[in-house]
């Protein structure tokens, strides 16, 4: 499905005026379907990311840059992490569709303090956060996986809200991101991503 | 839900509509999902007995009369803004009702002095964004050519803001409940850009929830997923803030 038959439907109901502006009506509009070939294609987009996170938390967690508290927080959240890679690769595979290898990753020098580390977690949850929006659109039609997939952005959004936190970030522009989540296209996801992907 | 009610506002009345048309139209929700007998609430005027059985808005002479009543402009280009699908005003009428909520609560919150510091910085981020929220909200029903539920009247019992702790965690509860209703829409919604909407906002939704919870030694991460709930379910969990 191109993007122009995607949007045909809607075309006809949303006026062209600038009704949506208030909402953020033209931040999404670089969510473009035409970034993904298949609800599948989308998912292994997401299981990439979701990847990339667990070994993220995986190494990280055990490299005792952080403890008590701050640790138990960071542990759930490599279990959602993980979770999340299952909750793909099985959704992938249910429908018919081949879950793509974790990638070959390298965090250079993110476990070098507790700071690098959060800083890094904080980017890559950011990150996620506006991967999901940004092909939100790509799974409109699919309400399940649609569903799914926004069930899983809110939490990545719960995860950046407080690992600024513990960096004590300021509120807003550091734990929060302004009132409204911003999408981000597929191919800025990707560029924010390949210096951590060896293959 | 229906302990979490009683615990936080003892079954006391904290919500009262501006006008009939508010509480008719939020009645109409509940009407829609079956719990219409169930809530009690005071609107502008409680004395009207004709309640609508019926979710279509747009064939509805009352309410046919209450737009007009409203005096509510018609739209620049000639009246046909109005066509993003009913079910997606009403969704976004439902979000505000809301947002109302909680915008209102933390500003009655913030007035007093329970939060300083790290907390009061976090806590009016919180609710700068609720106001944000509103407003957008508002614009976006009008400009779809809706008319946006007006700003309800809220009685949050005066024990919510006895202290910190008490308005933290009503805190949590709004936060946790306003995620679980903006899930519940996703698979609703019709219009793409209204579900984008709606998902940038639910996002931030989350974070609130998250922070808020780590403040109160809470779980800031209850599941892998976000939780949903139906409109019926989040309207049995508000119904305490209708007042009867």
């Amino acid at each position: 499905m191109d993007r122009r038959s995607f949007i045909k439907g809607t075309a006809a109901v949303i006026p062209a005026t600038v009704a949506l502006q208030m909402l953020g009506g033209g931040r999404w509009v670089l969510a473009q379907t035409s970034d993904f070939k298949d609800p599948v294609d989308v998912l292994n987009f997401a299981l990439t990311l979701e990847f990339l996170e667990a070994t993220f938390y995986n190494q990280g967690n055990a490299k005792n840059l952080v403890g008590g508290a701050e640790l138990g927080l960071l542990k759930q959240v490599e279990v959602d992490e993980e979770t999340h890679v299952k909750f793909l690769t099985d959704t992938i595979k249910k429908l018919g569709g081949k879950p793509v290898a974790a990638p070959k990753v390298d965090f250079g020098n993110a476990f070098k303090d507790r700071k690098s580390f959060l800083t890094l977690a904080h980017t890559f949850e950011n990150t996620g956060v506006g991967a999901y929006l940004g092909a939100a659109p790509s799974l409109f039609k699919e309400k399940e996986l649609l569903s799914a997939a926004a069930g899983v952005f809110g939490v990545e959004a719960r995860h950046a809200a407080v690992i600024g936190d513990l960096l004590g970030l300021k509120a807003e522009g550091g734990v929060f991101k302004g009132a409204r989540e911003t999408a981000i296209p597929k191919d800025k996801v990707l560029k924010a991503v390949m210096p951590f992907i060896k293959s | 839900m229906a302990e979490l009610e009683k615990e936080l506002f003892e079954g006391e009345p904290v919500i009262e509509f501006q006008n009939e048309k508010d509480r008719r139209n939020f009645l109409k929700y509940a009407t829609k999902v079956g719990v219409g007998s169930a809530l009690v609430m005071v609107g502008a005027a409680c004395t009207d007995q004709e309640e609508p059985t019926t979710p279509d808005v747009a064939t509805s002479p009352d309410d046919a009369e209450a737009t007009v009543d409203n005096n509510e402009s018609p739209s620049p280009d000639g009246g046909d803004s109005a066509q993003v699908p009913q079910g997606d005003l009403e969704i976004l009428n439902y979000a505000l009702t809301l947002e109302h909520l909680e915008a209102s609560f933390y500003e009655q919150g913030l007035k007093g002095n329970l939060l300083s510091g790290r907390d009061r910085e976090i806590v009016a981020a919180v609710s700068a964004h609720e106001q944000s929220h509103v407003d957008s909200l508002t614009q976006t029903i009008q400009d779809l050519g809706g008319t946006p539920v007006d700003k309800p009247k809220f009685k949050i019992p005066p024990a919510t803001f006895k202290d910190k702790a008490a308005f933290l965690k009503t805190a949590v509860t709004f936060e946790e409940l306003g995620v679980t209703a903006y899930h519940g829409q996703v698979p609703e919604i019709q219009t793409p850009d209204i579900l984008m909407a709606a998902g940038s906002i639910a996002g931030v939704e989350s974070r609130h929830a998250a922070v808020l919870q780590k403040m109160i030694g809470g779980d800031p991460f209850p599941g892998p997923i976000e939780a949903s709930k139906s409109m019926d379910q989040v309207l049995k969990a508000v119904k305490p803030f209708l007042a009867s």
